[in-house]
């Protein structure tokens, strides 16, 4: 039998891990995404060096599991002297695993735009970074708002992981509660439920967000080749 | 100027195998207006990407009015890739498949290149940008997305983004071949007036009759050389080489068609 007086007596301190777990995911993505496009473009630069090292960063967080990209960060980093709580460093761990993927996200949606239109930029003066900043990525926008949407959701899930080292986050509370009380079944009923409104609520926004976007301009105008990734990107 | 407003020394460039461009030199004066035929894959559109070095040849030089856009035996500083920037906007270019920006609406198709490139304030781009988009008739399209044009309005509105640099060049890679038949005199309307006002063109384009009208010269380009040159009317109705004539004709059957 469910103990329902379970759930109205660790409600609240669930309810503070859940508001640590989003302080962290939404630090992570303000960090991640502007990393990601910073690798994206270093992905692509002319200068072998920062190309180099853009590709290895986004291929080592790609092809590494995640819990053990976090117990480097948590290991390594003090011992390079960098003392920092558990939270800031689930924080960086999360950032930079997030800007891996959307890393690869950004590119593929700057690939989709037409070569034409960087011709056309160049053509008339602006150099790479006006281009990119005037021409490509308010066009790369679109085609890449459902994919880091979903990258995101993935983030919050991830996210998880970081109670193996000591964040008092969602998953980590329901841990400790489920210690104190031996009930198992509801104390993660609660965590998955938090969990699950959380990704269903960022996703029926970015869903509305999309909406809009198409609305304001007729779809399609990023060009043929972004149809079809637009299509199998969808926020799911 | 004489003959050195634009200069174009021992252009030379391969695609892996491909000989695009194989020492091409040309010299153009001030005013003069040029039209660029030949067979496809030829080298035409390798041609006019030297020229602003989007394309940067594997060897030559090119100068605008006394000024290196371009050469093959440097790499660019950071000066000069700034400088390259300036030139090239003093250069309009004209792509066959218009090119004009889907997220930005026709109005600030010509606006966004004058603040972001020429620096000027958005009062004087956009009472440019109007003037000029009313002598390529889209003054009634001002806020319009270039998504609902017509191919013809695109390529005005292009035509109109790349003169509102006010350009002392203009390069147009066939302007009209990707327009329906019916389209093709309204663009050609707005280039006869560029004609007339004494702009300086490279014009690629299989409009033969607009050409021996407004050129001043012709260029017959084969396997990445100018094979022939010269006036448009006696290069069209007295043509040298067999390879001339032989597309010549190839033209004529595929307009007959039409
Ligand atoms: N970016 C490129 N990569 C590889 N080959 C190219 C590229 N651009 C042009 N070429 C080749 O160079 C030759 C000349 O091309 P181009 O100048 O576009 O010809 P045209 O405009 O006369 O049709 C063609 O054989 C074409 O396939
Ligand atoms: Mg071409």
């Amino acid at each position: 039998m469910l103990e329902y007086q379970i759930f109205f007596d660790y409600a609240p301190i669930l309810l503070i891990g859940f508001w640590l777990t989003i302080k962290i995911v939404v630090c992570a993505i303000a960090l991640g995404i502007p990393l990601g496009l910073f690798l994206a473009l270093g992905r692509r630069s002319n200068f072998v060096i920062i190309s180099f090292l853009s590709t290895s960063f986004i291929e080592l967080f790609r092809n590494t599991p995640f819990i053990i990209q976090v117990f480097l960060f948590y290991y390594v980093l003090p011992f390079y002297g960098l003392r920092l709580s558990a939270e800031y460093i689930g924080v960086l761990a999360l950032a930079a695993f997030g800007s891996a993927y959307f890393a690869e996200i950004i590119r593929a949606g700057i690939d989709a735009v037409p070569k034409g239109q960087l011709d056309s930029a160049r053509a008339i003066g602006m150099t790479d970074w006006q281009a990119m900043r005037n021409v490509i990525l308010p066009q790369t926008l679109s085609i890449v708002i459902p994919p880091l949407t979903n990258q995101t959701l993935t983030l919050i899930k991830e996210s998880a992981i970081l109670s193996t080292i000591t964040v008092h986050e969602l998953t980590m509370t329901g841990l400790m509660v489920q210690g104190e009380t031996f009930r198992p079944f509801e104390v993660f009923i609660m965590v998955a439920l938090l969990y699950w409104a959380l990704n269903e609520t960022i996703a029926t926004i970015m869903r509305k967000f999309e909406q809009n976007t198409k609305k304001n301009r007729k779809a399609g105008s990023i060009g043929n080749s972004s149809t079809t990734l637009k299509k199998s990107t969808s926020i799911k | 100027m004489t003959s050195n407003f634009l200069e174009l020394k021992g252009l030379y460039k391969t695609f892996d195998n491909i000989t695009a461009l194989n020492n091409v030199s040309l010299n153009v004066s001030k005013g003069e207006v040029i039209f660029i035929i030949g067979p496809s894959g030829c080298g035409k559109s390798t041609l006019l990407r030297a020229v602003n070095w989007l394309t940067p040849p594997d060897k030559g030089e090119v100068w605008l009015e006394g000024n290196l856009v371009g050469s093959s035996s440097s790499k660019l500083t950071i000066k000069e890739a700034k400088l390259l920037n300036n030139l090239r906007a003093k250069m309009g270019m004209v792509f066959q498949q218009f090119n004009v920006w889907p997220h930005l609406n026709v109005l600030e198709n010509v606006v966004r290149p004058q603040l972001v490139v020429a620096k000027r304030n958005k009062a004087n781009a956009e009472s440019k940008a109007l003037k000029i988009l009313d002598e390529v008739s889209l003054h009634n399209k001002i806020d319009e997305w270039p998504d609902h044009l017509s191919g013809g309005q695109k390529q005005r509105l292009a035509i109109a983004r790349a003169l509102a640099m006010d350009p002392i060049l203009m390069l147009l890679d066939e302007p009209t071949s990707a327009l329906d038949p019916e389209l093709v005199g309204e663009v050609l309307i707005v280039l006869k007036r560029l004609v007339n006002n004494g702009m300086t063109m490279l014009i690629v384009t299989h409009e033969l009759g607009f050409a021996s009208e407004f050129g001043d010269r012709l260029l017959f380009m084969d396997g990445g050389e100018i094979i022939e040159e010269g006036s448009p009317k006696k290069i069209l109705t007295m043509p040298k080489t067999k390879r001339l004539k032989m597309f010549l004709k190839k033209l004529d059957i595929t307009s007959f068609k039409h």
